[in-house]
């Protein structure tokens, strides 16, 4: 009995299309974030304003994967792997559309920064962005790959990001205290930190549903339950 | 201080150990031991092994063939009106063995009752008396008690609303899912200890289904059910725990939640996502 694709073809196809959905709304969402920040470090209005202008495609694309999520539940009720599967991908659509929101965030923030001259404390951004970015991109991989480990080395990781945004914040407000004409130059750069960080809250989230989508187990809230 | 819980990783890498047994282990209405049975020289099923949980549904799903139909009677010695059936291996009931020389077949089947696919209630018999035939081919001759006895299983079946008024009326006269559940009277009324239903609902609209279904629910507080169905959502919805057949082997039994969302075995998984092929 070796059997990899369902009997009912219409099953696998909207297995498939949801699947296809999720992946194409990844990417974009990448690509989003990738754009602010290249508008943000190359001072680049274009960009920005192409991040927000591609808002509008990933919000679409979250209802899709809902509305196609909803139609098999109803149309095939699913279960076990096929189960975890339709839910989490309706739950990364969520998490991913609130990723492309940071990035149109920053990219408003970076507009911002742009109508003045260059501040060199922007560099303090770039590891942020860095370690941010590698969670979401492993997250989305471990999803693709069913990669159980992979999905719990990135929930692992998310600490450091939050230690990185708070050394960032301390070091940008004791430049707010040494150099204040630049008050909202430093206050926007701590609010693309902290988009930084709530990327990397998300790519936690989507974590956590590879996990569950690969394992059926629930790994969330565990460093919390750990700490307490 | 607490060793915490590993991670997913953690288990993963770990090997799999061998679980602690339990503290509270549910009490068993049935126990199968290594249960082989044969029609003629044909093997229908072999070596299983399983405890049925009591005043719990256990659900038994597999393709057509596999089995299922076969062990539901071997747990009331029903199989054995098919000519030349064998049986190796052990049923316990209540800790005593149902296939012992010494036990009555009527019995058994007296205490543990069967609703079949087809509702089939007596053609020639009034509802009233299609509950109650079973207690007066026991020798039950007290009307009083019969009267008690009857109104109680169409209480418990969820039909004496329906009927009481027409109880001289042929039992054949009402509708398939009225048939099934005066049926599930009719086996309810010599008090069993457990019932047996061969896809119960698969005759049925999905009112009469649900009503079954949520019967079933009510049922279980007093008696064990064993069921079977080809229904993947009827068995998630009603049942404690599922086991799996397969080519007449137990491939997998275990919690219906376990079943469904993270089943052990790949043949259960490709089974019930539909991949089977």
């Amino acid at each position: 009995m070796i059997a990899h694709r369902h009997i009912l073809g219409t099953f696998e196809e909207s297995l498939a299309a949801l699947r296809n959905n999720v992946l194409m709304m990844a990417g974009l969402t990448d690509r989003s974030m990738e754009r602010a920040m290249k508008g943000l470090f190359n001072r680049d209005d274009n960009l920005c304003a192409n991040t927000i202008a591609d808002d509008e495609e990933i919000d679409q694309l979250e209802k899709q994967i809902d509305k196609e999520g909803v139609d098999i539940l109803l149309r095939f009720q699913p279960v076990a792997s096929d189960l975890r599967r339709v839910v989490a991908a309706m739950k990364l659509s969520t998490n991913l559309e609130r990723i492309a929101d940071q990035a149109t965030t920053i990219a408003r923030r970076a507009r911002k920064l742009n109508q003045h001259p260059p501040l060199p404390e922007v560099e303090l951004i770039k590891p942020m962005h860095e370690h941010a970015m590698l969670m979401f991109k492993d997250s989305v991989d471990a999803f693709v790959r069913e990669d159980v480990k992979l999905g719990c080395e990135v929930v692992g990781r998310d600490e450091k990001l939050d230690d990185l945004n708070q050394t960032v914040s301390n070091k940008l407000v004791e430049r707010m205290a040494q150099n204040q004409d630049q008050l909202r130059g430093y206050l926007n750069l701590i609010f693309v930190g902290r988009c930084l960080e709530r990327v990397g809250d998300h790519a936690t989230n989507i974590a956590e549903d590879a996990v569950y989508a690969a394992a059926a187990e629930d790994i969330r809230h565990q460093h919390a339950a750990a700490r307490a | 201080m607490t060793t915490p819980e590993p991670t997913a990783v953690e288990r993963v890498e770990r090997p799999v150990e061998p679980l602690p047994a339990e503290e509270s282990v549910p009490a068993r209405t049935f126990e199968v031991k290594n249960l082989s049975i044969w029609y003629g020289e044909k093997r229908a099923i072999e070596g299983v092994t399983m405890d049925i949980a009591s005043k719990a549904v256990t659900a038994i799903i597999g393709p057509s063939g596999c089995g299922k139909s076969t062990f539901l009677r071997a747990l009331n010695r029903m199989h054995e009106l098919v000519p030349k059936t064998r049986l190796e291996g052990t049923v316990l009931l209540q800790g005593e063995d149902l296939y012992s020389s010494n036990v009555d077949p009527a019995i058994v089947r007296r205490r543990v009752g069967m609703v079949f696919q087809k509702s089939n209630p007596f053609p020639t018999m009034s509802i009233g008396e299609n509950v109650v035939i079973g207690l007066k081919l026991n020798g039950v001759r007290d009307r009083r008690f019969l009267n008690e006895r009857l109104e109680k299983s169409l209480r418990m079946a969820a039909l004496w609303d329906e009927v009481k008024d027409d109880l001289h009326k042929p039992g054949t006269s009402l509708s398939g899912g009225q048939q099934q559940r005066l049926c599930i009277a009719r086996a309810l009324a010599v008090e069993p200890e457990v019932v047996l239903m061969d896809e119960p609902c698969s005759a049925l609209d999905p009112i009469a289904t649900a009503k079954i279904e949520e019967l079933i629910y009510e049922l279980k507080s007093k008696y064990t059910i064993v069921t079977v169905t080809h229904n993947m959502q009827q068995a998630g919805r009603i049942s404690d725990y599922t086991a799996f057949f397969y080519l007449g082997r137990l491939i997998e039994f275990g919690e219906t939640t376990k079943i469904f969302t993270h089943p052990s075995e790949r043949q259960t998984e490709d089974y019930i996502t539909g991949r089977f092929g």
